[in-house]
Order: structure tokens, then C-alpha cells, then sequence
């Protein structure tokens, strides 16, 4: 970045400046880990960046940064717990079924970027969801399997197509 | 950050949404269908959202299902979300004590280490479960199925089938669908399994076998005799140091392990009683609750040069 090029760079720089190392060590404490906290404070920064908030309107920087910073620690500790399970349900796999790394890979890729798409949705929704959408179940049978009536399951499912289509709309 | 989207646009989404999961509930009758056509026709946005709500399903096509349904079906997020709207971010937090570090998944080799102090748990490629408590390090090797204790010590469960050996200074251990705890001293190594049965090979003398809540001890000249423990007492890799009984000398070596700097004690204090549970996350306040128990006194010079001394005022306090 040159300076003055943009107009917001003094202020990102001040910014950086004046809560970098508070940032990081807020989220030290959460994490207790000095490596995890310096990555995520970073990607706060690149968050604020990319962001079209305008920096110069912040009337609480901090409370902006710790916003950001909040939400990303939310969806580290989410893939955390998903890598976590992951590496669980592969491990039950029968050992003539184990996956090459590459595919392992893609598959964690996909399953992250779903996991991130269903981000929110209530627990039982997102059941009735991935019942329909991986075991292929009509809406009979999530509704027996659920214990709730079909015409739930019906709610349950729209309720999902709609967070879903907008988060990528 | 993009835009959120328009009311417009969020009622064509949820319209597109209604549509969808009525045609898949199987209700849906001809004229159903025909007002579906009427609607994707009527606007270019309509059409769109339906395209994209089709979609949507092939998102999830070609991921095998078992796998997929165990990772995102999984049992903690019913809670966390519950946790998050309920009590705010910072619950689900670890400790600074529990630190769960993951691995990349391919990660087939790899040197952990952890520093005074501190704890560390690492998922490996396989499904085990590799902890180090304070001051230790491990190679792990997996394509040649070996972890190598180099110091301090380790915890490892392998759910699998597919053993793990675990090479020490004084011998291998084969694990598998078991859990161990591995402790190296300066001349001995101890084992205990806390479940599960594994097979030992001391550097002397014949193949053993250890079940859970057993311990041994392994030396250079071969392995101890077989002894129990209690696998159930909360211990390192609950975060916290158990004692029953224990005279303050050995309590305080055992705490020393932990933290950085020096910890010295006089020798009228080696004898006192210490029992409970303390949490390893500040050694600092186990220290604290020393004094206030026993008849000692703290002294920092800094915070890496303590001294327990014994109290100068005698306290009424008697200490069976």
C-alpha cells in the first residue's frame, strides 16, 4: 500500500496502531493460545479491511473490532469441533474404505463450506434438513424418524431453503 | 460485506423456499404446478431464486452420506448453539489449561512439544488422540505407525484397530483401541492404561500385558511388577493435580513440573499433609491456598523465585 492512495489507509494504520496488540491479547485470553490469537487477530484486520465500513465513521473501535473478532472465533471453534468430528467418522470407517488425503481434503473442504451455510439454523431444522438432503428421506419418513407431522417437516424444510439461498444470495 | 438483501428479495426467497418443499412433500397437485410455472415466468428474480434453490441440493450430492451426516450432524452443535444465544462467545472457550491444537489431517508426521507450563491435545490423521502435559515433547511417525517419547509425559488413545507403538528408552508399547498414560523420569518410564489392554516389550525380559487401571514402571534392567491405580481419579488431563494424603514435599515436586523459575521449600516442611484437587491452570493460586491451609508463608522474590517457608506467628491451626 502506498500512502495516501487511499484515503482510509491513515485511519486502518491508526487503527492497527492503537488496538492491535489489545485485540490480540483479548483474544489470547479466550484462547489461551498466543499462535491461534495472532492468526485470528489478523484475520480481523483483513475482516475490517475488505469490509465496507468506513473507518473513519467508528465511534467505537473497539467494540467494532471485538465484534468481528467475536464472529470469527465463533466459526474457528465451529470448524474446530467439525475437523474434530470428522476425523472421528473417518476413523470408524472400514479400513479397506479409507479415502486417499486427496480426497479427504475435498470432502473437509465441502463439509466446512456446509457447515458454514447451515451456520444458525435451529438444531432440529437442520436435522430434518440434512436428513432430506444426505439420506435422501422423503419428508414421511423425517417426520417419523423426527417425531413431529409432516406438515412440519414441510415448515422445517422451507425454513432451511430460505436461510440457505440467503446466505449465498 | 455484501448488501443484505431487500425485502423484495427476501420474499421472493422465501417464497421460492415454500415452493421447493412443497413440490418435494409429494402434496403438491397439478394445479399446484401449474401456478409454480405461472410464477418462475412472471419475473426474471423469480426464475432465479428457483434455479439456485435447485442447486442448493447438488451442494450436498456426492459426499457420502454416513460421513457427511456424522460431521455435520454433530452432537455438540445443538448445544453450541444454545450456549452462544445464551451466554455469549466467551463459554465456549477453552480454558488457557485445555488447548486443543489440531493437526492438518495430513499431517503423517510431526514433533510436538509443549513448554513448561503449558498443555496440549492433538487430534492425529488416523482418529488417536495424542496429549502432552507440561514440559514433554513426542515424534509421531504415522506411516510407520510409531510415537516416540522423547520427554516428559503423554497421553494417547487409539480408538482404531490399527496398533500404534509407542517407543520409550525402555521399551515399546503396542495400543490399540486402548487409552495410555506415559510418564519418563530420569531412569524410569511409567506406564498406566486407563482402558483397554496393551502389550509392553521391555528392553529385558519377556512380553507383558497391561489391562486398564494397571501401572509399571519400566527401567533399563526390565519392567517393575504390575501395580494397580485409580483410572477414575480426575488427574493432568482434566486440568487438575489429585491428592490424597500427600506429604507437601512431593506435592510440591510434583507442582514444580508446572511452572517456570525456581520453587524451594525449608525442610520442616517436606512432612505436611496436603489433600485435594487443584486446578493446574494457575499454580500461582495454588500456592495461595497452601498458606491459607497450611501453616506456611509464601515468598516471591519474583514470580520465578518462590519460597515456602514456615510461618513465623505460631497459627492455633493444628495440622493432623
Amino acid at each position: 500500500m502506498t500512502d495516501a492512495a487511499t484515503p482510509s489507509e491513515p485511519t486502518l494504520h491508526a487503527l492497527y496502531r492503537d488496538h492491535h496488540s489489545w485485540l490480540e491479547s483479548w483474544l489470547r485470553r479466550r484462547m489461551g493460545n498466543a499462535w491461534d490469537a495472532a492468526d485470528l487477530s489478523h484475520d480481523t484486520f483483513l475482516k475490517v479491511i475488505s469490509s465496507s465500513q468506513q473507518l473513519a465513521e467508528l465511534r467505537e473501535p473497539r467494540a467494532y473490532l471485538l465484534t468481528v473478532g467475536k464472529r470469527l472465533l465463533s466459526s474457528f471453534y465451529s470448524r474446530r469441533s467439525l475437523e474434530q468430528a470428522y476425523l472421528e467418522a473417518l476413523a470408524q470407517l472400514p479400513e479397506d474404505c479409507v479415502p486417499s488425503p486427496e480426497q479427504r481434503w475435498l470432502w473437509l473442504e465441502t463439509l466446512q463450506a456446509l457447515d458454514e451455510l447451515l451456520d444458525g439454523l435451529p438444531g432440529v431444522v437442520r436435522r430434518a434438513f440434512l436428513l432430506s438432503q444426505l439420506d435422501g428421506l422423503a419428508y414421511r419418513d423425517i417426520a417419523e424418524q423426527l417425531d413431529v407431522s409432516e406438515r412440519t417437516v414441510k415448515r422445517y424444510m422451507a425454513q432451511a431453503y430460505e436461510h440457505c439461498l440467503l446466505v449465498d444470495w | 460485506m455484501r448488501a443484505a438483501p431487500s425485502n423484495e428479495e427476501q420474499d421472493i426467497v422465501r417464497k421460492a423456499a415454500q415452493w421447493l418443499a412443497l413440490l418435494e412433500s409429494g402434496d403438491a397437485s397439478e394445479d399446484d404446478r401449474r401456478q409454480l410455472q405461472r410464477w418462475r415466468d412472471s419475473d426474471s428474480n423469480h426464475e432465479r431464486a428457483w434455479q439456485k434453490a435447485q442447486q442448493l441440493r447438488q451442494r450436498f450430492s456426492g459426499l457420502p452420506s454416513k460421513l457427511a451426516m456424522a460431521t455435520l450432524d454433530r452432537p455438540d452443535q445443538a448445544r453450541r448453539a444454545v450456549l452462544k444465544r445464551a451466554l455469549g462467545i466467551a463459554i465456549l472457550a477453552p480454558t488457557a489449561w485445555m488447548v486443543v491444537r489440531q493437526l492438518p489431517i495430513d499431517a503423517w508426521r510431526a514433533d510436538l512439544h509443549t513448554s513448561t507450563g503449558e498443555q496440549n491435545r492433538w487430534n492425529l490423521a488416523d482418529g488417536s488422540t495424542l496429549r502432552l502435559n507440561t514440559a514433554s515433547a513426542a515424534n509421531v511417525d504415522l506411516t510407520a505407525r510409531r510415537v516416540t517419547l522423547i520427554r516428559g509425559e503423554m497421553a494417547l488413545k487409539v480408538p482404531g484397530s490399527l496398533p500404534l507403538t509407542v517407543q520409550g528408552p525402555y521399551g515399546l508399547i503396542v495400543v490399540s483401541q486402548s487409552e495410555i498414560c506415559v510418564r519418563l523420569t530420569d531412569d524410569s518410564c511409567r506406564v498406566q492404561v486407563v482402558s483397554g489392554s496393551v502389550q509392553l516389550q521391555p528392553l529385558q525380559g519377556p512380553v507383558l500385558t497391561l489391562r486398564a487401571g494397571e501401572q509399571i514402571s519400566m527401567q533399563r534392567s526390565g519392567a517393575g511388577a504390575i501395580g494397580a491405580f485409580d483410572a477414575t481419579l480426575p488427574g493432568w488431563k482434566d486440568g487438575v493435580l489429585s491428592v490424597q494424603n500427600q506429604p507437601l514435599g512431593d506435592f510440591l515436586r510434583e507442582l514444580a513440573r508446572y511452572r517456570p523459575g525456581l520453587l524451594r521449600w525449608e525442610p520442616e516442611l517436606e512432612n505436611l499433609r496436603v489433600t485435594g484437587s487443584f486446578r493446574l491452570d494457575s499454580t500461582d493460586r495454588i500456592l495461595s491456598l497452601l498458606a491459607a491451609s497450611l501453616p506456611l508463608d509464601v515468598h516471591s522474590r519474583t514470580r520465578f523465585w518462590v519460597t515456602l517457608v514456615p510461618r513465623q506467628n505460631p497459627s492455633p491451626k493444628k495440622i493432623a
